[in-house]
């Protein structure tokens, strides 16, 4: 499903933030990848989510070579791919609600027959209370969730998130991963950007590590 | 949910074009309604020249002036296409020369040749030239005023008008544009944290084209709205405050304007109609290129 060969990434004419990165992901793989800050992780998701394009190397997505790729196919392959960013990414002028909707609305789903849908993730995340309010009166940890319900509320193919669980506290980083857990049964391939070592803590899943831009 | 409010476009500036917009429209209803009024008095000029004819006899030595006016006279009335043809006497063509030389005694004396006021069928117009050539060679000292001189110089002065408003038009058109696109890249670039995450999300550059061009759509039609009301109160105005001044004003042109017959007056509030269709059309068809453009390049 994702596939990096060689990959390097540099910003301008800065330092290479990624070198000769080369990994595959697997149809339904479950992976966490780990590694101190600046180590490059926000980077290689941002060339996962097609927010960046590789300096040299291939990248190959859903079975595109996305350097390929034209920029009326971009949405396309995006809406097969689940982001929860770490800085969220939220609309401050939409609901929790419209947040979590915005990909299906995005997608032209007609609201009518996303309302249950959208309804019962934001109770399963237990926002439903606060569906109706703006993200500048939610809490970090209620922002998070509602990244998460917009990240998931599409049934992605592909589900990557940079550091999910930096502003909950642990019962609900459990519940989160299992969130994922239960979406990468389903058939969502996860990958999970954290430094976080409890979420790892099992140590059955595949760990990529990046250390100054190598990865290991 | 609607559509426009997935981007959150700061009020100010949409106001602001609104505004420009409206002046804009303003100016475009009050060229309109001057290319109007110029084609209603060239029209009503030339059709009044075009049904009427004007034969001269001057006098001369040894020519009795009256015996070839009635000459005249009888060869106009035989001739196919005129319908009438009468002398204008003494009294009436020294009246005519009284706006240019003043009521004075000294015209009393002043030689004037003789007149003959033709009226022709405009339907089936006399052949003018055979006619002149026929009264050449039968009236001694006798010339044709077809109006034709006049008549070219008031059509190329009303070609120089319509071209000018068609001018002042395009040019409002354009400033139009550049305002909206100017407008567009505001909205664009204050919004650029959201438009990328609407990218992120999988939207399409269409998608948030509409959300845009929906904030144009009103603001056009309103601009164009307001614009055309306030040029329509101009044309009434000053028809209303120039009433009294008396014929061939253009109080009375603009009144004649709004107020005319039914049909007329229809057709020209018809054509201001056009200016807030033409302000929505140009707003949303330019936001949308914009918007296009600046997300393709993005």
């Amino acid at each position: 499903m994702v596939r990096f060969e060689n990959v390097g990434l540099r910003y301008g004419i800065g330092p290479e933030i990624l070198k000769d990165v080369t990994f595959t992901l697997g149809r339904g793989s479950f992976s966490f990848l780990t590694g101190p800050s600046g180590a490059g992780k926000s980077s290689l998701l941002k060339l996962l989510f097609l927010a960046l394009r590789p300096s040299r190397g291939l990248i190959n997505l859903f079975g595109r070579d996305i350097a390929s790729l034209r920029h009326a196919e971009l949405p396309g392959l995006r809406r097969r791919i689940g982001v929860v960013f770490q800085d969220f990414k939220l609309l401050d002028h939409l609901s929790a609600y419209d947040n979590v909707a915005l990909p299906l609305r995005a997608a032209g789903i007609r609201p009518e027959s996303y309302r249950s849908n959208v309804k019962e993730l934001l109770d399963w995340v237990g926002l439903i209370g606060q569906a109706d309010m703006f993200p500048p009166v939610l809490s970090g940890g209620e922002k998070q969730r509602v990244a998460i319900a917009r990240a998931v509320v599409a049934k992605p193919e592909l589900l990557l998130a940079d550091e999910p669980t930096g502003n909950v506290d642990p019962s609900l980083a459990t519940r989160l991963l299992h969130l994922f857990q239960e979406l990468n049964r389903f058939g969502t391939t996860v990958l999970i950007a954290t430094h976080d070592p409890h979420l790892i803590a099992g140590g059955t899943l595949p760990v990529l590590r990046l250390e100054k831009g190598h990865l290991n | 949910m609607t559509a426009s409010s997935i981007l959150p476009v700061d009020a100010q500036p949409m106001r602001t074009l609104t505004l420009a917009m409206a002046v804009m429209c303003y100016l475009a209803t009050l060229a309109l309604g001057g290319l109007m009024l110029v084609e209603a008095a060239v029209t009503q000029w030339t059709s009044g020249m075009t049904s009427e004819v004007t034969v001269q006899l001057r006098a001369s030595s040894g020519t009795d002036l009256r015996a070839e006016t009635d000459k005249a006279l009888a060869i106009l009335l035989a001739a196919p296409g005129v319908l009438a043809a009468h002398r204008i006497d003494r009294a009436d063509a020294l009246k005519l020369l009284e706006p240019w030389l003043g009521h004075t005694s000294a015209l009393e004396e002043l030689p004037l040749p003789s007149l003959i006021a033709v009226a022709v069928d405009r339907a089936r117009p006399p052949d003018l030239a055979a006619l002149e050539r026929l009264l050449l060679a039968k009236v001694q000292g006798v010339s044709i005023d077809t109006h034709a001189r006049w008549q070219s110089q008031l059509i190329r002065t009303a070609s120089t008008l319509r071209h000018l408003s068609l001018s002042i038009l395009a040019l409002i058109a354009l400033s139009a544009t550049a305002l909206v696109i100017f407008a567009t890249r505001s909205v664009l670039d204050a919004n650029r944290g959201v438009i990328e995450i609407l990218h992120l999300v999988g939207a399409h550059d269409g998608f948030i084209a509409r959300a845009v061009k929906g904030r144009f759509l009103r603001s056009g039609f309103l601009a164009g709205l307001l614009g055309t009301i306030g040029g329509i109160a101009t044309f009434a105005i000053l028809g209303l405050i120039g009433a009294p001044a008396g014929s061939s004003t253009l109080a009375e042109a603009s009144t004649e304007l709004l107020l005319a017959a039914p049909s007329v007056a229809l057709a020209t509030y018809a054509v201001f109609l056009l200016v807030p269709v033409c302000a929505t059309l140009l707003s949303l068809v330019t936001a949308h290129l914009a918007v296009m453009r600046q997300l393709r390049g993005a």
